[in-house]
């Protein structure tokens, strides 16, 4: 068993190759930083019926509902605020420099260009998923929520593909049971690959599809 | 934000808050998680962030990011729950159990919120094979070779993603730092 990572080497992992060159005020920061990434509130998720429950407390209606932000007091607060998020941010300066073009590059979509309700297989019979996708400079961009399925034993996990009428699949990325909102990215079109699939994969080292698929659906312009 | 699924929120229409909550609820559910620490309030309050959100949709500007301002409306329903569960104890403490859910023993760590939700917010733009590496080192505290072996992935697989991932975070949450000073 190695060691945990120290609190200085996760902050390098944030720092990456500006690391050797930040202020006391900086360190502090990244500090900020990685105490957030460790804590487990940073990463909570949402029971996957919160969904049908905010459709139906907004399309239902709320007569208690208290309107007390619009958008124009939250931008006077976004710069009242503004100090606050530089103290928690500014450490990341350097590296935003650096990848600027990222930023655009992921952040470039315009609204969902693809949608795909996916039905389950006789595998996982409880489940169903629906897929939104984005394009952007940087790829597609896909929000899948899916419910319904089974916890996976170790040394299992979930696998997304696109598939071609050729048969010729893409991976897309990898997910646990628990991530009932996962985000996962193509590098392919899924006007070109229209069918997505979601399989069980096990960590043998095989990066072939298993075939064991759980959910299915084809992707349709949004 | 797509303009027609929010002209379908607007008309409180099923698919355009589906849209926004896939786009924003888990933002929304860890800014009311934070101030509230308990899984069912959070609920509630993420229920109440997007019906406020919907009375007042016909004033956003559809060229703005609208996360900070569904963040602002997550903490203010957050904090008004707050409150009201604050006022509402009828049992000495005496009597309750120190782990008992209902026991309040912090108030809201309100300076951090913005911070909280601009972390969870590039976490969510990640790919989830890098998010994962990503949770499995600060959150899990494992190092790289340990993620391999639990993954079934070559080491020097793990490193570049997770050199790629801490880049991107840097990157989203730069961007971010950047915009705020407009």
């Amino acid at each position: 068993m190695t060691d945990r990572p120290t609190n200085e080497e996760r902050e390098a992992l944030i720092a990456g190759d500006q690391a050797g060159a930040l202020g006391p005020d900086e360190v502090a920061e990244l500090a900020l930083m990685a105490d957030l990434l460790a804590d487990p509130s940073t990463w909570v998720e949402p029971d996957a019926g919160l969904e049908d429950a905010v459709v139906r407390a907004v399309v239902g209606g709320e007569p208690d509902a208290i309107m007390g932000v619009t958008p124009t007091a939250t931008l006077a607060h976004r710069r009242a605020a503004s100090r606050r998020r530089r103290f928690a941010l500014s450490a990341l300066a350097p590296a935003a420099a650096i990848a600027i073009g990222a930023v655009v590059a992921t952040r470039g979509g315009t609204g969902t260009d693809f949608r795909s309700q996916l039905s389950a297989t006789a595998l996982a019979p409880g489940a169903r998923a629906s897929a939104d996708v984005t394009h952007s400079r940087a790829g597609f961009r896909i929000s899948l929520v899916a419910r319904g399925l089974s916890p996976l034993p170790q040394g299992e996990y979930y696998q997304a593909w696109l598939k071609n009428a050729g048969g010729t699949l893409v991976p897309i990325g990898t997910f646990s049971s628990s991530d009932a909102h996962v985000t996962l990215w193509s590098g392919v079109s899924p006007k070109d690959f229209p069918t997505i699939t979601v399989t069980i994969e096990a960590t043998d080292n095989d990066q072939a599809s298993s075939n064991r698929r759980v959910l299915v659906g084809e992707v349709r312009a949004g | 934000m797509d303009p027609d699924a929010l002209d379908a929120f607007r008309r409180r229409e099923g698919s355009g808050v589906r849209a926004l909550y896939r786009e924003y609820g888990n933002l929304v559910y860890v800014v009311a998680h934070r101030v509230l620490g308990r899984h069912d309030l959070a609920e509630e309050a993420a229920q109440q962030t997007f019906v406020r959100a919907c009375q007042a949709a016909d004033r956003i500007d559809v060229d703005r990011d609208p996360a900070p301002w569904l963040a602002t409306i997550a903490k203010r329903a957050a904090i008004d729950i707050y409150r009201r569960e604050a006022r509402r104890s009828t049992t000495a403490l005496a009597d309750v159990a120190a782990n008992d859910p209902s026991v309040v023993t912090l108030p809201p760590d309100l300076d951090v919120l913005d911070a909280v939700w601009h972390v969870r917010r590039a976490i969510d733009e990640l790919p989830a094979e890098e998010a994962t590496i990503v949770r499995l080192q600060h959150l899990d505290g494992m190092t790289q070779t340990e993620i391999a072996e639990k993954l079934g992935i070559a080491l020097g697989t793990i490193k570049s993603r997770s050199h790629r991932a801490h880049r991107k975070l840097a990157a989203l949450l730069g961007h971010l730092r950047s915009s705020s000073n407009d």
